[in-house]
């Protein structure tokens, strides 16, 4: 047998132990990913925005662009391994026959500089990785398997480095196609080599050893973090492409069977199959983490490792089930969130977005906190009891402050505001003013405002009064979702009887729900936030504000600007009524004031969020933080009055207001 | 003639038995008023009521603890035998119950919590409903009306009727009436002031915020000699425990000074504190309802004034 | 150990109450509606004792057709099946209730539901008549304790704690029993979404009760005026504590 026929089988063995050994993890993945839950979401239409989405997020790495360095860091090492993915073959080849190669490419003087680039380029960017990780060591890694990274980073320098020798000595032995200029590198590195027997031996090993590590690599990858390779482009690819504030409804019917009778997560059965992708998707680099409220309060939520925890528990659970199913038997195993602290975790969380805007791999942690509540809340009847009196009061009293129904439009009194009767000619605009606007003394303002200008601009208007209920949010980020349907249902049914056809809503959290959920239960409105359409006043000339000297730092609201994309309107006004100055996270980067996901109702176990804002808010040097949400208000005036800031917080419309009035806020008039 | 059932302990009759007589006397409208006592204690009791317009006693002799159907007999079968136009108690968790089975047992119509009453067939009563929140005028029809008197509604009035008789009697029992008594006595009682008895109480609602709030209002409270209590949403969060809720459900207060913090004044809770004298309502809401029915009231934020009263409160002591 | 609860559906009254033209009712048209605490804590002891010691449970009312929603709330919470005394809405007078009341339960004892414990709020939400248990238990010649905050089962007799004062008081009484509980005798659950689902399956018997003429006759409602006056504002925010404290100074508690 000749040397060559040996080394092709020699191949073939270590290919097909090294395919095996993955494929019989795949399979598993698999399995598991097929024994899913439906998503709910389609996830299969927008076949071009999906491709989009591929194109930047995936090859054009834009999320991980987010922040320069790790972004290049990581884009060196992928955009190598793409580049230097047909080396593989070479490689391969080269083992069978040293002096065949892959026909054409193999023989492209350009793709050896190609290789000889990138390979550079993978060591720079692994460089950069062990710089991040042993001299900046950001917080972002507290709580990931550090050495798997260590490993891994050592396992892709060993492939490259033996792929660059490996060219060397090639160069040395004379065994290539292409001038030996076209790989500047390697020919460097080729002076180390002589051309004797040692080289040709050196050479044997070199090719072996690269490929070794590669194929070993393979069968690594599927019981590492570094899954994401293979999971990461197909859970981009099927991502929510729109309406990130959506959440998805449930189906709630008297004759549904029990064993139907399972809301959100429940055991590991109860996961998606894109829930299951997430957690195969995380490669643990903490961008989530570093950006989560909740974590930088020191409460026990890191987006990082809920995703983590629900990946252990898939992996030690889903097996248990997958064989349960093969016998015929019914799977009953713990709760998933009885594992580690992800039930303590799911309450931690304001539902504020910004893990799944920044996470690189599309993973929708907040979809996984939900269900986890789902369950909590709809089967266990186990939540913070702090918020049991809002879903209570929320369920027989249409608002979670449990104030009387019949006093919903008190706060409009004397202003002449026209409540919408049944039967009534429909206004141009109806506004819906929202609990907190309606009831909390100190968001009531806003809404006296907000009606102000829109008189003043002569809009047609109209609020609902005691036939306005709460449009369900709380209950509904509770995880209570039976509540919220009862009240979408019903709020859906009094819009559609009274002909309403647009809406400007005061609260964001109104706004979202209406906007991007009702359309589920047959309510189908024009909405628009009362920012964009008192912005839309001004901009036509029907409010001519006078601009005054005070300094206005802009909170954005999670659910107007990460949620929905409302930046540029609240910004406008203010910039109409006063100086902006903008906080270092702004924008769809904003910080969550704390009271997102029901967390108004409930309580906080670690520092509170609102002041950590406020202080941020604070150091802008501003006088006035202003705000376009009644929940914001409340929880950054709290968070005023804690920290003994100086700062005025106001909504938004309430400045507007002021200005359109005289040019001067009322606080400045009354010390005139 | 009108009959009441006066309620006693520590050898002095009830205040609330006491605002009971005021009604009665009204209702006798210039007839005798008579009362009947029982359990340990009734006879020593007594005299007392000649002050407030009572000119014979009946003291039912029951042995062993108390058996409210066997109390009820004892008023039943003196109310059929010296036939009052009336009988009224007050408006107690004893006074209620004892009326309700004597009602049954004489087969009469009861008037529970009521604030006046007008004799005449039927006779006209205005009574409590919604713990007070609202206000029923009602018809009372039958040969005898029974009526309670809601608590705290009318002051206790002295009317010295002269000599007072006393008469024992002892009610024939049924075996039935004794099923239900009070066969032991267990002690909870932390040695403190109970919050139905303080004469300060500073109660906290979800104004508060957090379980942790209250630590403020422990202190406050503790600083004037005074319990605390809250809302029923603030039991229902689980921030305080039952016996803190003052309310139409927890624990009915007549305080001095009673001191809402945060608190909207909902109705149930209205009807837990009409008994307190004065209410300082500190509420973030000017137009919270609580300050319709409260005597002095600071606007603003719990977390802040309270603090400060307290700190105040401390510089004025340290100062005199 | 069978468990009947009697329940009624009453308005969430907020800060203010408004009346109806008529005065005989509370405007209830932007109002919820519940049943009263203490009889949410009835509730949830029946079920509490049919989990521990087997049994069924029942749940009574008397009321309009709507307050089949409370009747299918404490299905809900655990119990099993609903009589529903079907009224026009108008008010009843505690005799007439406990009447019928008795006549529904006479007829659950001949249909093979003799309830062995028979639970009340110790009082209406509404009305606060302070008698309907216990005109039931006459009735029915069974006894009854009422304002109880403690229940225990044994040994075929009912063991009730009652607080007062400083401390409780034990009545131990012979089943079959009628007993009137208050709030804080247990802590209601939040009852799940199956639960809910399954509630609605559960059946509800209706029926017409008969009414007699009331001898508690209602003639109307009024509002009570308040303090009389809105409260005097000392002042806002912690600038007010010296004017607190001159209060108290005047009132002697400082």
């Amino acid at each position: 047998m000749s040397g060559g026929v040996l080394s092709a089988v020699a191949l073939l063995a270590v290919l097909a132990l090294a395919g095996g050994v993955f494929a019989q993890r795949a399979l598993l993945l698999v399995r598991l990913v097929r024994m899913g839950k439906p998503s709910g979401i389609d996830r299969s239409d927008a076949v071009p925005e999906r491709l989009r989405q591929e194109a930047t997020v995936v090859l054009g790495q834009r999320k991980l662009f987010q922040r320069l360095v790790p972004g290049l860091m990581h884009a060196f090492i992928f955009w190598g391994f793409l580049a230097l993915f047909p080396t593989i073959v070479i490689a391969m080849i080269g083992i069978v026959d040293r002096d065949s190669t892959l026909p054409w490419l193999g023989e492209q003087g350009w793709f050896a500089l190609l290789v000889d680039v990138f390979a550079v380029l993978v060591l720079v960017g692994v460089g950069i990785a062990l710089w991040i990780r042993k001299v900046v060591r950001p917080r972002r890694f507290e709580g990931s398997h550090l050495g798997e990274a260590d490993l891994i980073l050592a396992w892709i320098t060993g492939i490259v480095v033996t792929l660059l020798l490996w060219h060397a000595a090639r160069i040395a032995l004379g065994l290539n196609e292409y001038g030996a200029g076209w790989s500047p590198v390697a020919n460097v590195l080729s002076g180390m080599f002589g051309d004797g027997e040692a080289t040709e031996a050196l050479e044997r090993v070199l090719v072996w050893a690269h490929v070794l590590l590669i194929l070993g690599f393979l069968a690594y990858l599927p019981r590492s973090k570094h899954l994401h390779i293979f999971t990461a482009a197909i859970n981009v690819y099927f991502g929510r492409t729109r309406a990130r504030g959506r959440l998805e409804p449930l189906r709630f019917d008297e004759d549904l069977p029990e064993e139907e009778m399972r809301f959100g997560i429940g055991t590991v059965e109860d996961l998606t199959w894109k829930q299951m992708v997430d957690s195969m998707s995380c490669t643990e680099c903490g961008r989530c983490q570093e950006v989560c409220p909740a974590w930088a309060t020191g409460k026990t939520l890191s987006p990082k490792l809920l995703i983590m925890g629900v990946r252990d528990h898939l992996f030690t659970q889903g097996p248990l089930a997958l064989a349960a199913r093969a016998s015929g038997e019914t799977y009953d195993g713990p709760l998933v969130a009885a594992s580690d602290d992800l039930e303590e975790m799911a309450w931690d969380c304001v539902t504020c977005g910004a893990c799944v805007r920044e996470c690189p791999v599309n993973i929708e942690h907040v979809d996984h906190i939900l269900d986890l509540r789902r369950h909590l809340v709809m089967v266990e009847s186990r939540f913070p009891s702090e918020a049991e009196p809002m879903l209570r009061d929320v369920e027989r009293q249409s608002n979670p402050w449990g104030k009387p129904q019949a006093e919903r439009a008190a706060w409009s009194d004397g202003l002449g505001v026209r409540v919408l009767q049944p039967g009534d000619p429909v206004p141009e605009v109806l506004y819906w003013v929202g609990c907190a606007a309606s009831f909390d003394e100190r968001a009531r303002t806003s809404a006296q405002s907000t009606a102000k200008l829109l008189q003043a601009a002569g809009v047609d208007f109209a609020i609902l009064g005691p036939r306005e209920a709460c449009n369900g949010d709380p209950a509904r980020r509770m995880g209570n979702e039976y509540v919220f349907q009862a009240y979408a249902e019903q709020n859906v049914e009094t819009l559609n009887e009274a002909g309403v056809r647009k809406i400007v809503a005061s609260c964001p959290h109104c706004f979202n729900t209406l906007a991007n959920e009702y359309p589920d239960f047959g309510g189908r409105y024009e909405v628009v936030h009362h920012t964009e359409l008192l912005a839309e006043l001004v901009r036509e000339g029907r409010l001519t504000p006078t601009a005054t000297e005070q300094t206005i730092t802009y909170h954005d609201s999670c659910y107007l600007a990460r949620h929905n994309d409302v930046l540029a309107q609240p910004r406008e006004l203010a910039a109409a009524v006063g100086k902006p100055i903008e906080m270092e996270r702004s924008g769809k980067r904003t910080f969550c004031c704390g009271a997102g996901g029901a967390h108004m109702w409930m309580e906080e176990n670690a520092r509170p969020i609102n002041e950590e804002r406020v202080r941020e808010a604070t150091a802008t040097g501003a006088e006035t933080l202003a705000v376009a949400c009644p929940f914001c208000t409340v929880m950054l005036d709290d968070g005023v009055q804690s920290t003994g800031s100086e700062m005025r917080v106001a909504d938004v419309a309430t400045l507007l207001a002021e200005a359109v009035e005289t040019g001067a806020p009322a606080h400045e008039r009354e010390a005139g | 003639m009108v009959l009441t059932f006066v309620e006693h302990a520590d050898g002095a009759p009830d205040a609330l038995s006491l605002q009971a007589l005021t009604l009665a006397r009204g209702f006798a409208d210039g007839e005798p008023v008579q009362a009947v006592m029982a359990g340990p204690g009734a006879a020593e009791a007594a005299p007392a009521l000649g002050e407030y317009g009572v000119a014979t006693v009946h003291v039912a002799e029951l042995d062993g603890g108390y058996a409210p159907q066997a109390w009820a007999r004892a008023v039943a079968e003196l109310a059929g035998r010296i036939g009052p136009a009336a009988v009224v108690a007050a408006g107690s968790d004893r006074g209620n119950e004892i009326l309700a089975h004597a009602a049954v047992m004489t087969g009469a119509a009861l008037a529970a919590n009521c604030v006046a009453a007008t004799p005449g067939d039927p006779a006209g009563v205005t009574r409590v409903r919604w713990g007070g929140s609202l206000l029923e005028e009602a018809r009372l029809h039958g040969a005898l009306k029974l009526l309670t008197v809601a608590p705290h509604a009318l002051a206790m009035e002295p009317a010295p009727a002269g000599e007072t008789a006393i008469e024992t009697f002892g009610p024939e029992l049924r075996p039935e009436d004794l099923v239900v008594q009070v066969s032991e006595r267990v002690d909870t009682s932390t040695g403190g002031l109970s919050l139905a008895e303080a004469p300060i109480v500073v109660s906290g609602g979800r104004g508060v915020g957090s379980a942790e709030g209250f630590g403020m209002l422990e202190e406050l409270a503790g600083l004037l000699g005074g319990v605390v209590g809250c809302s029923r949403a603030v039991t229902s969060a689980g921030w305080r425990p039952h016996t803190d809720q003052v309310g139409q459900t927890g624990t009915k207060i007549s305080p001095d000074l009673y001191i809402p913090c945060g608190i909207s004044g909902a109705t149930q809770h209205m009807a837990g504190c009409k008994g307190a004298k004065r209410i300082l309502a500190i509420n973030a809401d000017p137009d919270a309802p609580i300050l319709a029915n409260a005597d002095y009231a600071v606007v603003g934020d719990v977390g802040e004034i309270v603090p400060a009263i307290t700190a105040e409160l401390r510089r004025v002591r340290e100062a005199s | 150990m069978n468990v009947l609860v009697c329940v009624k559906r009453v308005p969430i009254t907020g800060g203010k109450i408004v009346l109806t033209p008529d005065e005989r009712a509370i405007e209830t048209r932007h109002l919820g509606f519940t049943i009263s605490p203490h009889e949410e804590c009835g509730v949830e002891e029946a079920v509490r004792i049919a989990e521990r010691h087997g049994g069924s449970t029942t749940v009574l009312t008397l009321g309009p057709a709507e307050a089949e929603e409370q009747l299918r709330d404490t299905l809900a919470i655990g119990i099993d099946r609903a009589v529903h005394l079907v009224t026009d809405g108008s008010d009843w007078d505690p005799e007439s209730t406990a009447a019928a009341l008795v006549a529904a339960i006479e007829a659950e004892r001949a249909a093979g539901h003799d309830p062995d414990l028979i639970m009340f709020g110790n009082e209406s939400a509404d009305n606060g008549n302070y008698q309907v248990g216990i005109r039931v238990a006459h009735a029915l010649g069974r006894p009854c304790v009422t304002g109880v905050k403690g229940i225990t089962m044994h040994d075929g007799r009912v063991r009730c704690e009652q607080e007062l004062g400083g401390g409780r008081d034990v009545y131990d009484v012979p089943l079959p029993a009628v007993v009137t509980v208050l709030e804080g005798l247990n802590l209601p659950r939040y009852p799940s979404v199956p639960a809910k689902l399954r509630a609605r399956r559960k059946p509800v018997e209706s029926s017409e009760p008969a009414r007699s003429e009331p001898r508690l006759e209602l003639v109307r409602l009024t509002v009570p005026p308040g303090r009389g006056r809105q409260a005097e504002v000392l002042g806002e925010g912690a600038g007010a504590a010296p004017a607190v404290v001159e209060l108290f100074k005047k009132l002697g508690v400082a």
